[in-house]
């Protein structure tokens, strides 16, 4: 019972982490409707600009993340400027922005590899105390910030796209974005935005991951949790990610803890490809038929 | 006339709304039929239920006595009913010549494996395939330009491209879908002419949705007129034009749905 | 000399790969980004064949192609019905999977790989089953089913419309790219005598279909030229080597930002081909003169 409780926990925590990175893509999947590779690439560098804030600039815990969620953000921005809009621009076929959100990818960790190194970096410790202790289990004071930190950028972000008239005009372009432009919402803008909080949230995420495992140019390839995250949910729902990402780190943790650590990513892929074939809506996703 | 064409109490869904209620009507072999709507959706999605794009429902569709509800879009093709598109959906890539030829290929039978080591079969067939290609262009009067780029038609041609293509495949139905839309008098004259050349020429029946009125006047031996996805008359272009209540849904626009 | 046999034989062998993605994706228009799976199964199929049944190398690169074929066929079954941005995810989906049970296989070598293969590719088999490779899926685009499937890529709805049976072609192209793909697959395990799960990661993937890009969607030529150059120019730059992907995602992001229609755009690097393009060219400045056709 205790060791399915720690499970709980760790799968809880993981799931936090996982649900700000597929959150952060569903956003602009929603958006622009295509899988934004280099999601991970913004990740890894959301781990670095954490570790460098904490080592070079010294500063304390949670000015780290909000140096880093800003570095993250600028990098989202930036890509989608000079990588993405052009595409859009031209009107091309989704599947190019997905080679360039790959060519992104390859650019920035080989970058990252060939200026930064290799190495494997460790986060100073943020917790010097030890776990806390709820009733027999031994809950990491790491995976209670991970998923602290996680519900409250959550919760900041719903309320921001419920609530204010720039969240309002990202849902109305999400839905359809010609039409919004029409009613005079400056899509572009909404686009930059949607970008920006979609890079913060893989900031934050960066940081978490760093901060619980290690720093790593390959980071990114965690992205593929989040694409499976969202898939699950239904690709463009955000509380769907949620839900899904939650999900994805619970079975994964169970899996590992109760078979083995191998089979852990493969779980994940299973998942993705039966829900690709029984239900690609995902939980949350809505269904679309082509217009002829 | 036997009827080619039935459509029986065709319905379709799109969550609470019936963008077709109820409609029934019979398209009889060889004719020119028109299929207008004052008010509301649906023209199209009654071309798309035919083809097998959209699953109706509740109603039936029959296809030369034969059912064809359910059938792979493909299959219905291969059955004698091919159409154009509202909104031109040619192999804009393609040349003139190759849109027409790629639509050839249920002429030819020879498998991949004839084609792979080209043997006499692929020869031939490939040799009949570009004839009939040709052919058609000819007929169509687009044999001149049977190298330009579809993309870089003129509009009018590219339509008239399109309904070639859908001749391709020798059909005993053709659906045209608003074939006039953008055109000027004098192109929708030519068109006018064109449908009843094809009619004749083909041996075919031809199916029209059209809000243009002159061409639909003009070269529709019957209506059906939609008001908001349910019949509203039905008739010669005479007899249709004349109902009061066609008249008062395209004079009266708007306001409550009526069935 | 040596050497630059090396690039060769690593070109051919990309070529086939290449060749199989082109018909995939260039000319069926679906993008799949996990054809190192199938370049995976050929790999392990084939030194089984080889290092564990003890038969000719012949044999060997026949099965890895059939197997990495009927793999396809399964996979396709599940995806190909699905919209283009999930099927990417699927194929996606399936190349990792296949690598982590590669992975996790310790009969085959599990994540530490296999080493010890027989050294049987050389430049002589590579080039005979490249001249083969190009000239049947050159007769296979230059035929009924391959602008089938051209149409397809333009248009799913109409082609449809024009009594295609969409998800047959669809299967019939990743099929006849997962053959290929397996080939190749057979090839590069016998010719670096060791393969890994590691080789045959999404970025492999990614490079293929880097490379059909960069060639130019619908052009064999371009593939062809394609698969020599970008095989080619990063191992001669391997002094450099983390900075040649550095500049090798660089120059993704700028080939689609500028020129997407790759080097070849379509066309074909042969005589017919330059005519039809050239007159292709010609038509189109005729077609901006002449104004208003009549309908």
């Amino acid at each position: 019972m205790i060791l399915f409780l720690q499970q709980l926990v760790n799968g809880l925590s993981i799931g936090s982490v996982y649900a700000l990175m597929a959150v952060g893509y569903s956003l602009v999947y929603s958006i622009m409707n295509f899988s934004n590779f280099a999601h991970g690439s913004v990740i890894m560098l959301g781990a670095y600009f954490g570790f460098y804030a904490l080592t070079l600039l010294k500063v304390p815990f949670g000015l780290a993340f909000f140096l880093a969620a800003c570095g993250t953000a600028g990098v989202a921005v930036l890509i989608e400027r000079l990588a993405y809009k052009p595409l859009r621009d031209r009107k091309a076929p989704f599947l190019y922005f997905i080679i360039t959100a790959m060519g992104t990818q390859i650019f920035i960790d080989n970058g990252v590899i060939a200026t930064i190194g290799p190495t494997y970096k460790t986060y100073p410790d943020i917790f010097t105390q030890g776990p806390i202790k709820i009733g027999a289990l031994d809950v990491g004071r790491i995976d209670i910030a991970m998923f602290v930190i996680s519900a409250v950028c959550l919760a900041a972000l719903i309320i921001f796209i419920e609530r204010t008239k720039m969240g309002k005009a990202i849902q109305a372009t999400a839905y359809n974005m010609k039409a919004s432009a029409l009613m005079g919402i400056n899509t572009d803008r909404v686009i930059i935005v949607v970008f920006a909080l979609g890079g913060a949230l893989a900031g934050v995420a960066g940081v978490l991951y760093g901060m619980k495992y290690l720093v790593y140019p390959q980071i990114g390839n965690i992205t593929m949790k989040s694409f499976i995250a969202a898939v699950f949910g239904g690709l463009g729902s955000l509380p769907g990610a949620m839900i899904g990402a939650v999900f994805l780190g619970l079975i994964e943790t169970f899996v590992s803890g109760y078979l083995s650590t191998q089979y852990r990513d493969l779980i994940a892929f299973i998942i993705l490809i039966a829900m690709l074939v029984v239900r690609p809506s995902g939980i949350m996703g809505k269904s679309m038929e082509e217009k002829a | 006339m036997s009827a080619l064409l039935e459509l029986k109490g065709l319905t379709k869904r799109f969550g609470g709304l019936a963008a077709v209620n109820d409609v029934s009507l019979a398209v009889p072999e060889g004719s020119i039929f028109g299929l207008i709507r004052p008010n509301g959706a649906g023209k199209t999605t009654i071309f798309n239920l035919i083809t097998g794009v959209y699953q109706a429902s509740s109603g039936g569709i029959a296809f030369g006595g034969k059912s064809i509800a359910g059938l792979e879009p493909y299959k219905i093709a291969d059955l004698g009913i091919t159409r154009t598109f509202q909104n031109i959906r040619l192999f804009k890539n393609l040349s003139v010549f190759d849109n027409v030829l790629t639509a050839c290929h249920a002429s030819a039978s020879y498998g991949i494996a004839e084609a792979l080591f080209r043997l006499p079969r692929f020869r031939r067939e490939e040799k009949e395939l570009s004839e009939k290609a040709m052919e058609l262009l000819k007929i169509m009067g687009l044999d001149g330009r049977f190298d330009v780029m579809a993309n870089n038609l003129p509009y009018g041609l590219q339509r008239r491209l399109e309904i070639t293509r859908a001749l391709a495949l020798e059909p005993r139905l053709l659906l045209l879908d608003e074939p006039a839309a953008g055109m000027n008098p004098d192109e929708t004259e030519s068109l006018m002419r064109l449908i009843g050349e094809i009619r004749s020429r083909f041996s075919l029946s031809i199916l029209v949705i059209e809000h243009h009125m002159d061409l639909i006047m003009g070269v529709c031996e019957r209506l059906h007129v939609l008001n908001f996805g349910c019949t509203l008359a039905e008739g010669t272009p005479a007899e249709v034009s004349n109902d009061p209540k066609v008249v008062e849904a395209y004079l009266g626009g708007g306001g409550s749905k009526k069935c | 000399m040596e050497y630059i046999q090396g690039i060769l034989i690593l070109s051919g062998i990309n070529l086939i790969a290449v060749l199989g993605l082109s018909v995939l994706t260039g000319f069926t228009g679906l993008f799949s980004f996990g054809h190192a799976g199938f370049m995976a199964i050929g790999a392990y199929i084939s030194a089984i064949v080889t290092a564990r049944l003890h038969l000719p190398f012949a044999l060997a690169i026949l099965a890895g192609g059939l197997a990495a074929g009927l793999a396809s066929l399964l996979i396709g079954r599940l995806t190909l019905k699905l919209k283009g941005d999930y099927f990417c995810i699927a194929t996606m989906g399936f190349g990792e999977a296949i690598r982590l049970i590669l992975n996790n296989w310790p009969w085959v070598g599990g994540s530490r790989g296999w080493e010890s293969l027989g050294s049987y590719t050389n430049i002589w088999n590579v080039l005979v089953l490249d001249i083969v490779a190009v000239i049947l899926v050159w007769n296979l685009v230059n035929s009924r089913h391959g602008r089938n499937m051209i149409a397809v890529r333009e248009e799913e709805l109409a082609a449809q419309m024009a009594g295609i049976d969409v998800y047959r072609y669809k299967m019939t192209a990743l099929v006849v790219s997962a053959i290929l793909a397996g080939i190749a697959g057979a090839l590069m395990a016998h010719y670096m005598t060791f393969i890994q799960p590691k080789l045959f990661s999404m970025q492999k993937s990614t490079e293929l279909t880097i490379i059909v890009i960069f060639g130019g969607l619908g052009s064999i030529s371009g593939s062809v030229i394609g698969a020599v150059l970008l095989t080619a120019l990063p191992e001669l730059f391997r002094a450099f080597s983390q900075w040649r992907l550095v500049f090798y995602g660089l120059a993704v992001i700028v080939i689609m930002v500028g020129r997407p229609q790759g080097l070849m755009g379509g066309m074909e690097l042969t005589p017919s081909g330059v005519r039809k393009a050239l007159a292709a060219k010609r038509a189109r400045a005729a077609a901006m003169v002449d104004d208003g056709g009549k309908a």
